[in-house]
């Protein structure tokens, strides 16, 4: 099966900086993927070049089988949300008018219950909207779209913790009836991490991290107790990060733990947190995490 | 429904702007009344050129304003560009129709009852009303579609290239000029004036065209 989404040998420069390098990524369709990293990492370059809004300097990018760019029989099955969309002088039921003509799938019954939900007016203008609405009226017009492929930059910028959860919620509820590819960047980690089946991690234009989320959950461990019992069961295994505060230590542990391990943790008064995905992350983004996890985590800082 | 015909719908989205439109007319109109027979003559055309500098300014506007979220919803620059077109031939269309309208009302009345020449333009808009609407049409789509490639010039350069376009332009004048100036200007009539902007105008959207393809949002 050929992926919703390929990218291979990808680099974006500009005059003064290089916002992707040698970037290579396949996104299987039918997913919901995580596009993670800091600012400026360039999350959003990637998703402008699939969506045609940008060019690469060089290297290939397929959508749904075939370059993006000019290419109107994969750009109507794309839509893609941007934090800072410039929309003209409409209003918001103009703007979602005007979305309903583009895309064939488009479902105004789900558009106008997400603007009940997110308490969008159609006849105010979308200049005068406060940052949380446009990103609402960016979420509606997303969902509602139900594209093949379905591009998320940052959509909830602005928006409450309420409103965040009625996107999770709807996107996951339309994802489970209209399956699609979504890609999803990000900072929000922990709160959007249950929605993913896969990570991709972009740190100064490349990728570090790209991995099925399954297989990231449960990869590491923060161990804390009796400083003797931590060493005794981190020996030999590799460690990413050990924090000592007189006789009690904490560790970072790569690997998972067996049941014996955690009979053993037990019985020593040990302390087993798995890592959250937004520790993975932000050490991914820090170069510790390779960027295949099947093949083994490499250990390349071990700090005392 | 054709990509070109919804990005035109999309475009005429923006009311304001074509409502703005029409009132550029009496205002200039106003300024014209007051103004004719002030000095020798009673020729207040010149200032049918606003009319014309809207036109500019509506394609101008439509690649800063529209044309990012045009993209976002899935036209290609391609279609965009041409439904943008579309819209301006038709708009130029339907605002050479109504300047011809109003000329015959203007031969009707005697110049408004005023002498007044507004909407006949001495040689170019001042023969017989098809001639008038062509040339009007020709003339409203020209500056529609300078303006667009101006706002794409923006889009793709900035300030500095946009100074650049114009300074290219000002040796493009010059060869104009002496063009102007040379013998055959003269026997040049009204509607061959509008064949030479017509032609222009195919080299406009070509020029435009070219530099909307790299265009980024």
């Amino acid at each position: 099966m050929t992926p919703a989404i390929s990218v291979t040998g990808l680099t974006r420069r500009y005059r003064d900086h290089t916002a992707l390098q040698d970037v290579n990524l396949a996104i299987t369709g039918g997913t919901i993927a995580g596009l993670l990293g800091r600012n400026g990492a360039g999350k959003t370059t990637l998703l402008r070049i699939l969506a045609g809004q940008e060019f690469p300097s060089s290297g290939s990018v397929r959508v749904l089988g075939a370059p993006p760019a000019e290419n109107e029989d994969v750009l109507r099955h794309l839509v893609f949300v941007r934090e800072d969309q410039v929309y003209p002088e409409i209003k918001v039921g103009q703007a979602l008018r005007a979305a309903s003509w583009f895309y064939p799938n488009w479902n105004a019954a789900l558009a106008s219950s997400l603007q009940d939900d997110f308490g969008l007016r159609a006849d105010k203008a979308v200049k005068k909207l406060s940052r949380g609405q446009r990103s609402a009226l960016g979420i509606t017009i997303g969902l509602a779209a139900r594209a093949e492929v379905t591009l998320f930059d940052e959509p909830y910028a602005g928006l409450d913790a309420v409103a965040r959860q009625v996107f999770y919620d709807r996107l996951l509820a339309d994802f489970a009836q209209f399956p699609r590819t979504v890609l999803l960047s990000t900072h929000l980690i922990d709160e959007a991490a249950a929605l993913f089946d896969g990570v991709v991690v972009i740190d100064r234009g490349r990728v570090v991290l790209d991995a099925a989320a399954d297989d990231l959950r449960g990869v590491a461990t923060r161990v804390s107790g009796p400083c003797l019992a931590v060493d005794a069961l981190a020996e030999g295994r590799p460690v990413w990060e050990r924090r000592g505060l007189g006789s009690q230590a904490s560790v970072v542990m790569v690997g998972r733990l067996s049941p014996e391990d955690r009979e053993r943790a037990r019985s020593s008064g040990l302390d087993l947190t798995p890592l959250s995905l937004q520790q993975i992350v932000v050490r991914a983004a820090a170069g510790v995490v390779a960027p295949a996890p099947e093949a083994g985590f490499e250990t390349e800082r071990t700090s005392a | 429904m054709n990509a070109w015909v919804k990005v035109a719908r999309y475009n005429l989205m923006r009311p304001a702007n074509y409502l703005v439109l029409p009132w550029v007319l009496p205002f200039a109109f106003a300024v014209g009344a007051v103004t004719a027979g002030r000095e020798r003559g009673n020729d207040a055309s010149g200032y049918l050129l606003s009319f014309f500098a809207y036109f500019a300014v509506l394609g101008m506007q439509t690649i800063g304003q529209s044309l990012p979220f045009g993209l976002t919803l899935g036209a290609s620059r391609r279609s965009f560009y041409s439904g943008t077109a579309l819209l301006g031939l038709a708009l130029a269309l339907l605002s050479g129709l109504v300047l011809t309208a109003l000329q015959a009302i203007e031969r009707a009345t005697g110049g408004w009852g005023l002498s007044m020449q507004f909407f006949r333009v001495p040689y170019l808009l001042n023969g017989a009303w098809y001639a008038t609407w062509l040339t009007a049409a020709v003339g409203l789509f020209a500056v529609f579609v300078y303006g667009m490639w101006y706002g794409i010039v923006y889009n793709r350069w900035g300030l500095l290239g946009t100074v650049a376009f114009i300074a290219a332009q000002a040796l493009v004048i010059v060869a104009g000029v002496v063009v102007a100036t040379s013998g055959h200007w003269h026997a040049l009539t009204a509607l061959g004036l509008t064949g030479v902007i017509a032609a222009l105008t195919v080299l406009l959207l070509a020029g435009g065209h070219a530099t909307i393809r790299r265009a980024t949002v």
